[in-house]
């Protein structure tokens, strides 16, 4: 495997990034990084050390919710659900995210 | 908001969190190694690129982790954890706070419990108890002001019709009944209530319906029944009654429904078994009334409850009252000439509160309570003083850890706080032995207070738990904040040089003059027993105009059985005639009414144009026997025999005052009085005796305007008790016998109860039996405490002078100059302490006075024998500590650093 430069991500876009995922569908905290890390063509590699703690506070702020289930090959974990304000959370960071996109792409790349 | 209620809750299942998200990392762990392994990674290799891949595990659990930690919180727990430590470490320390408090807090939580129910918290289901008043109706005549919250029913309706200010209506009156039929018969509460009553409350009937006004007409409303919910469900097993007929009185009452549970009307500490609509009750109640109550006012029997309108003030509704009642009395007038005009009887009406006890004519036993839960916040301020001192020793015990501590760094108001909630720990470690104490105490007093009772606990009751954690809370504050603040202002480096003996010996003036208060108030709390005790045998040995002791009164209960005046008399007389056989009965007889519930009805005596503005005249009717059965003597003349009948011309025996007061200087036997309804047109009564004067109305009545007549010849077909004395001492081991013996002669269902007229004068003596009985419980606590605070501040300064004692003892002082030292100190706080509190009581006099009996609330012996007491107890408490001070080792004293 092709070692992957480690890129820092920008301040709150893992929550978002988390969020997106999780509208998918349920998924333990590995599943989350290996989402994260397969879908960004392996730019994105999520800390555990910033995996749990931003679960974890996300979850406290009634985002998503966990509980334990069994996988597929009869493991326990935890399992995390998006809930309601977790989509509007979502959307309204989406939202501003994607603002800040253009505008950042309107300096950068002055056409 | 809502982010910070999941922090709390995480707080609280932290250890929980800590193992799941553990497991959560496990797991993470173990993908990451079946990852290596498929990549091709073998044995420990793959553990180790997974340990590798999930970077730092620790710091991740330590950010995970503090995402349910809540700082002040945890330091809370440690200070509390610390402070338990602290309190486990001394518990001679703690037994004696804990238990001081307990008594300080259990007085205060019994009296609040018992004086919130009599006074203050709202019926049970009431709506908008702030818009709902009782009526009380006052008179001053002469100077003389009486209040009446029971008032006639006629009186009702016509302030129902006269008034403006209020949107309901109701009237209600409470009365033992007898419910069932035969055996299952049982005496209970019932209550006779408008058919608009139940409006007043938002209660909805556990089964069926209420009653309402169609059902609750004048004359006589139908006879229908709700059931009180206990008496459903004790009598009748919570069954179905609706529709079932159930007697209740004379007469058979349908069942329509059940009240729901906790409700009581409008009954004060008693749950009515029964509501019954009141204008079922005169027919119920063999009464005279029943075809005038709603015409006359010559009978009061009802509690009339208003609601106000919403923008109406109180004091516009009590103007409103009493412009119907002025109006209503000039309507009484017609029939009535006796009436006074309002210029004479200055009137008033009163909307008031709800709960009597509360009210214009609060009675003395209510007084009293109010007075002895003044007294229990006092206790409590002693025990308070008192904590306070035992933790400014205990502070200074602990100088030099405090001193240590403060240089490793904790911040001073961590500290301060630390003390602060070893403080609040003590007293709601006291509250929780107060609760109990309450629990226990409430009953006990309940059962001097009587009253039902039954089912009151302090331990589910909401508001009176609240409250002992309200009162805990601060006494905690209170008895820490003064400690606390000595804790810290130490001075760090000075305390860390000095050696064991802590500098030199300083009596603080702040723990001198908490002990002096706290002998003030016990002094005070003393005098008020010394008072009150004193005052109730005053009360127990006045002559009360016959003697109680032997004497026994059997009430005879006909059940309506319908009886014509002449089987009715007969009965009577075959009453007082088995009476008379009963063996070791010496004297019976038959009498209209009981002590201190006597009558009273109009009086004409020729010569005098106004006989009620002398006062009021009480009736009694009786059978021949009644001087020889209650012991009253005769002064002058003779008593009435059986030869004054129906027939034959009246007769009557007055009291000596009530002699004195309508023929002074003249002699009463001979005079001629009327007596009765329209009495100037009634035949003449000669008075043929003079009785000594007895309590008839009251205890504190001081007027005793009392007549005796004949049954024979004033309302010859009314009822009446059967009186009898009993030979030797004990009359309550007769009871059951006399009973039995009149229970043979009972027609159809009737059936007798007993008691003794002993504990009918009881019922009378309470409020200062209540005012004896709490304020001597209460001084003796007092004292105890003030004693165990002088012994432990003495104690304490004993060790602190050790030092200095033996270097007395070195220079050749004795063991009695080193006791005298030592117990003058103590007794110097007690007489600085008695002098305060006679001052205070001297001072409070004047307020107690009204509710003694005949005692001068500035007697000079209790005064003096209360001031004798606190000094001894002194003596006593710092004796000890001198003791121990004479073995003072001057060679441990001079070679110690």
């Amino acid at each position: 495997m092709a070692p992957t430069t480690k890129r820092e991500l920008l301040p709150g876009t893992l929550d978002m990034l988390i969020l997106k995922t999780l509208g998918a569908q349920s998924m333990h905290g590995y599943g989350i990084a290996q989402h994260l890390l397969r879908m960004s063509h392996e730019v994105i590699r999520v800390e555990e050390g910033s995996l749990y703690p931003a679960l974890q506070r996300m979850r406290q702020k009634g985002w998503i919710k966990a509980e334990w289930r069994q996988t597929p090959n009869n493991q326990r974990a935890r399992y995390y659900t998006i809930t309601a304000a977790g989509r509007r959370q979502l959307g309204a960071q989406q939202a501003g995210f994607a603002e800040l996109v253009t505008a950042i792409g309107r300096i950068m790349d002055p056409a | 908001m809502r982010e910070w209620l999941a922090r709390l809750r995480d707080w609280f299942r932290r250890d929980a969190l800590d193992g799941e998200l553990a497991e959560e990392m496990r797991f993470h762990q173990a993908q990451l190694e079946r990852d290596a392994r498929v990549d091709g990674a073998v044995g420990g290799e793959a553990a180790y690129v997974a340990r590798r891949r999930i970077g730092n595990v620790t710091l991740a659990r330590e950010e995970a982790r503090d995402r349910w930690s809540v700082p002040w919180l945890d330091h809370l727990q440690q200070d509390v954890r610390y402070a338990w430590r602290g309190l486990r470490r001394s518990p001679g320390f703690t037994t004696t706070v804990v238990a001081t408090l307990a008594l300080g807090l259990g007085a205060n939580v019994t009296m609040f419990g018992i004086v919130d129910r009599l006074m203050f918290r709202p019926l049970p289901y009431l709506r908008d108890p702030a818009q709902v008043h009782r009526v009380y109706l006052q008179t001053t005549i002469e100077g003389r002001t009486r209040t009446n919250s029971t008032i006639p029913y006629t009186r009702y309706l016509d302030l129902q019709k006269g008034t403006t200010a209020f949107s309901d209506y109701a009237t209600v009156t409470e009365r033992p009944m007898a419910i069932g039929v035969g055996d299952a018969a049982r005496e209970q509460l019932v209550a006779g209530v408008s058919g608009t009553f139940f409006s007043f409350f938002d209660a909805r009937p556990a089964i069926g319906r209420f009653f309402n006004s169609d059902e609750d007409r004048v004359p006589v409303g139908s006879f229908v029944v709700v059931l009180g919910h206990s008496f459903w469900q004790s009598e009748l097993g919570g069954r179905d009654v609706v529709g079932k007929v159930l007697q209740v009185g004379t007469l058979p009452y349908t069942i329509i429904g059940v009240v729901p549970p906790g409700f009581v009307g409008a009954a004060i500490d008693r749950t009515p078994a029964a509501f019954i609509p009141i204008t079922t009750v005169p027919a119920n109640d063999e009464l005279w009334t029943k075809d005038t109550y709603f015409t006359s006012y010559s009978w009061d029997w009802t509690s009339v409850i208003v609601r106000q309108k919403p923008a109406v003030s109180d004091v516009a509704a009590s103007a409103d009252l009493t412009a119907a009642f002025i109006r209503s009395r000039a309507a009484q007038k017609l029939i009535n000439p006796a009436v006074l005009p309002p210029e004479k009887a200055h009137p008033r009406a009163i909307a008031g509160a709800v709960k009597p006890a509360a009210g214009p004519d609060a009675s003395l036993e209510s007084k009293t309570l109010l007075w002895v839960t003044g007294v229990a916040v006092i206790v409590l301020l002693i025990a308070c003083a008192n904590v306070t001192n035992l933790m400014f020793a205990r502070v200074l015990r602990r100088r030099r850890e405090i001193a240590v501590r403060l240089a490793l760094g904790v911040s001073r108001p961590r500290l301060a706080l630390q003390f602060i909630i070893e403080g609040v720990m003590l007293a709601l470690l006291g509250c929780v032995a107060a609760i109990a104490i309450a629990q226990w105490g409430g009953a006990a007093l309940r059962a001097i207070l009587g009253g039902e009772g039954a089912g009151v606990s302090v331990v589910t009751d909401w508001r009176t738990l609240a409250v002992a954690c309200a009162f805990a809370l601060v006494t905690g504050l209170l008895t820490a904040v003064g400690p606390s603040l000595l804790a810290i202002r130490g001075d760090l480096a000075g305390t860390l040089r000095a050696g064991a003996r802590e500098g030199t010996y300083q009596r603080s003036t702040l723990r001198s003059s908490l002990l002096i208060a706290q002998g003030a108030l016990s002094v005070v709390l003393l005098v008020g027993a010394g008072l009150f005790v004193r005052s109730l045998d005053r009360v127990k040995t006045m002559r009360l105009g016959y003697d109680a002791e032997a004497v026994l009164i059997a009430t005879p209960n006909y059940r309506g059985l319908q009886m014509d005046t002449i089987v009715r008399v007969a009965s009577r007389r075959q009453l007082l005639e088995t009476a008379e056989a009963i063996p070791g009965v010496v004297a019976a007889a038959i009498v209209g009414s009981r002590p201190f519930g006597t009558n009273t009805t109009d009086l004409f005596v020729p010569g005098i144009d106004s006989v009620p503005k002398l006062g009021r005249f009480n009736f009694q009717r009786a059978t021949p026997g009644y001087f020889k059965t209650m012991g009253t003597r005769i002064i002058r003349g003779r008593s009435f025999t059986a030869q004054d009948r129906e027939n034959t011309p009246g007769v009557v025996v007055v009291s000596d005052a009530m002699a004195r007061v309508l023929w002074p200087g003249q002699d009463p036997i001979g005079q001629c009085v009327h007596i009765g309804v329209h009495s100037d047109t009634k035949p003449c009564s000669t008075v043929i005796g003079v009785a000594e004067n007895a309590m008839q109305q009251n205890l504190t009545d001081d007027q005793q305007f009392m007549y005796y007549v004949p049954v024979e010849q004033l309302y010859p077909s009314g009822g009446g008790d059967v009186y009898v004395r009993i030979a030797g001492g004990d009359p309550a081991a007769s009871a059951e016998s006399v009973r039995r013996a009149l229970q043979r002669v009972m027609p159809g269902q009737g059936y007798v109860t007993v008691q003794s007229l002993e504990s009918v004068i009881d019922n009378q003596r309470r409020s200062w039996m209540v005012g004896a009985a709490m304020f001597v419980a209460f001084g003796v606590l007092a004292l105890m405490v003030a004693a165990v605070g002088l012994y432990g501040v003495i104690t304490y300064d004993v060790a602190q002078r050790l030092h200095e004692l033996g270097v007395r003892i070195a220079l050749g002082a004795q063991a009695s100059d080193i006791i005298r030292l030592v117990v003058g100190q103590g007794v110097s706080f007690a007489v600085v302490g008695a002098a305060i509190g006679l001052g205070i009581a001297l001072a409070a006099a004047r307020w107690i006075q009204p509710l003694l009996f005949k005692q001068p609330a500035r007697d000079p012996i209790t005064y003096a024998s209360v001031a004798v007491l606190i000094v001894l107890v002194a003596i006593l408490a710092s004796a000890l500590p001198a003791f121990r001070a004479t073995r003072a080792d001057p060679n441990t004293a001079l070679r110690s650093d």
